[in-house]
Parts: structure tokens; C-alpha cells; sequence
């Protein structure tokens, strides 16, 4: 239990739950394990490059022998594609939504693996609650939709941005003053924190409950009858554990939904 | 109310701060998915799309409980 304890500096003998002293944790990489040429190696990035090695593996494993009657795994892994590139890919971004397909599937499975660590015993911690990976993937995705609606349009991108043809003309200052702000601004920053806050808030509920309770469960000789509150937070904190498990599918499906969504509107503007 | 006291609150301020910003979210999510769940009710058939566009209305409706939520974290 002490690997999920919020800081481990405090002694849970006297301070039963006790605050990260410092905010900053959050957005902060934690001590290295080991450097590589001046490049601290953290837990983060251990986790994150086996994200890496968990995807590939997956997809070779699932895709290697591609038999007419799919096995189980096989089964598992071409829902996950097929789901990805028509349900999100082609059904969203429209005709050439397929050629969009293999990034949006990345980022998926990078983030739906980096939210599973979440409730991976053991690990229990989502490494896409370090601000520095939301901020990342959005940037990419920032890219790739500025790029997109460039290819497609040229310059009268930014153009139709700033001054939208569709509105009366009395108001195209305003709206492509807001337009431009939500589009370029907010659009990243709200992908970014959308995933961020919600893993840091799960990761945070339920180190508190789990952490919390079974504390107080394992206190039962210094506070007596008690402790009994202990398991009730304990109970609650499974409860969460499962709704969490819900929370991280539908965050990884929502962050490559707003992405396709996102080059959507730079290809089609109009729509 | 001293410049002390005010500097000792602020915690509880940003925290009562991002209660607000929660406020309107809140009341849009429930207009959000009320509404996809009685398009669901009425054409099953469309059910799908439906859903997601209820995930992307709840998604852009999110963002302004999200901005308040940084707002706490900064202040």
C-alpha cells in the first residue's frame, strides 16, 4: 500500500490522511530512477515507454495471423481497430476520415493504455495525469488539424476563422474574435485538461478512499470500534474503483472523438 | 478584512470560486444528456448518433467546469 500513498514522506501513524505539500507535484516529474546520458529516467517514463511496448505488442500479437475464424484476441483487438476507424474515424471526419485512421488509433490506445494503469494493481497510477502528456498529444493534435484545414483550404483558413461568411456582417468581428480564440486557444488547452482533470481527480478519490481506509481498517487497536469506519470508505473506494474503469474508456474515447471532430471542422467549415 | 487574513483564505476562496463555475456546467450537462436520452427514447433507430452527440455536447459544455477547475489549482 505505500506505492499509491499520496506523499511519502508523512507517517501515516499520526497524520491519517495527509496533503501533498506542494500543488506542483501534479505538473512535475518525480525523482529519477536512473539517467541515461544526462536524461532522467522517472517511473513516468518507464510507464510510458511501455505503453509503447503493450500497444505494439497487442496489435502484433492480435493482427499477426490473420485467420478467416478470429480467436478471442483477435476478436478483441480488430474491434478496436474497426471501432476507431469507423465508428470515430470515417463516421466523424467523413470520406477521408480513413486516411486519418492510424493516428487516431494511436492516440486512443496511448491514452486508453496510460488511463488503465490507473486501476492496474500494482501501478495505480495513470501516467496521462502528468500534465506534460495531455499537453503533448494536444499539441499534436493542434497541429494536425491547422495542417489539415491548411492542405485543404490554403490561407483562407485562418480567413474563415476571423471573418466567418456564414454570420451577418455587423457581427464577423465578434464572432471571429471569439471564433479565433476558441479555435486555436481553447480547443487545445480544454483537450488537454478535459483528460488531466479527470485522472487526476479519480487517481486522487481513490487514493484517498483506499489509502484512507485501510489505514483506519489496520488501526483497529489504537482507535477500537472505530476502524469500522474504515471499511465503509474501503467499501466506497471499490465502488469507485469500478466507475473509474468506466471514466478512463470514456475519457480515451472522448479525447480521439474531439480530435477527429476537431480536423472535421478544419476540412468542412461550412458544416 | 486584513491583507493576512485575505492571503490565509484564498484557498477557501478559489475553492468557493470553482463551486460557481461548477454551477452552469452542471445545469447544461443535465440539458445535454436529458435531452439525448428522450431522443433515444423517441427514434431507438438513431440511437447511435445520438450518443455521440451527447458526448460532444457534454464534452464542450465540460470545458468551462474544467477552466474553473484549473483556476482553483493557479490561484
Amino acid at each position: 500500500m505505500e506505492l499509491i500513498l499520496a506523499s511519502a514522506e508523512c507517517d501515516p501513524a499520526h497524520d491519517i490522511i495527509c496533503a501533498p505539500t506542494d500543488v506542483n507535484e501534479l505538473f512535475e516529474f518525480r525523482e529519477a530512477i536512473f539517467t541515461i546520458g544526462g536524461f532522467p529516467i522517472t517511473r513516468t517514463v518507464v510507464l510510458i515507454l511501455m505503453i509503447a511496448v503493450i500497444v505494439s505488442a497487442a496489435l502484433y500479437f492480435g493482427l499477426r495471423k490473420k485467420s478467416l475464424v478470429p480467436g478471442k484476441f483477435q476478436t478483441a483487438i480488430e474491434g478496436l481497430v474497426g471501432f476507431v476507424r469507423n465508428d470515430i474515424a470515417i463516421e466523424i471526419i467523413g470520406e477521408h476520415g480513413a486516411k486519418y485512421a492510424p493516428w487516431l488509433l494511436s492516440v486512443f490506445l496511448f491514452v486508453l493504455v496510460g488511463n488503465l494503469y490507473e486501476v492496474t494493481p500494482a501501478v495505480n497510477f495513470p501516467v496521462t495525469s502528468r500534465m506534460a502528456l495531455p499537453v503533448m498529444l494536444a499539441a499534436i493534435t493542434w497541429v494536425v488539424f491547422v495542417v489539415a484545414g491548411i492542405k485543404r483550404q490554403g490561407l483562407s483558413y485562418f480567413l474563415g476563422i476571423v471573418w466567418p461568411t456564414s454570420v451577418p456582417i455587423a457581427l464577423r468581428p465578434l464572432v471571429g474574435l471569439i471564433e479565433f480564440f476558441s479555435i486555436l486557444f481553447l480547443r487545445p488547452i480544454t483537450l488537454a485538461i478535459r483528460l488531466f482533470a479527470n485522472m487526476v481527480a479519480g487517481h486522487l478519490m481513490l487514493t484517498l478512499l483506499l489509502v484512507s481506509g485501510w489505514v483506519f481498517i489496520s488501526s483497529v487497536g489504537d482507535i477500537g470500534a472505530r476502524a469500522g469506519i474504515g471499511i465503509a470508505w474501503f467499501t466506497m473506494g471499490l465502488g469507485i474503483y469500478l466507475f473509474e474503469i468506466v471514466v478512463i474508456m470514456l475519457q480515451a474515447y472522448i479525447f480521439t472523438l474531439l480530435s477527429a471532430v476537431y480536423v472535421q471542422t478544419s476540412l468542412y467549415p461550412e458544416h | 478584512m486584513t491583507l493576512e487574513a485575505a492571503e490565509a483564505l484564498k484557498g477557501a476562496i478559489a475553492l468557493v470560486g470553482y463551486g460557481l463555475a461548477a454551477i452552469g456546467p452542471g445545469i447544461g450537462i443535465g440539458i445535454v444528456a436529458g435531452s439525448a436520452i428522450e431522443a433515444m427514447a423517441r427514434q431507438p433507430e438513431a440511437a447511435g448518433i445520438a450518443r455521440t452527440t451527447m458526448f460532444l455536447g457534454i464534452a464542450f459544455t465540460e470545458a468551462l467546469a474544467l477552466i474553473g477547475f484549473v483556476l482553483f489549482f493557479i490561484a
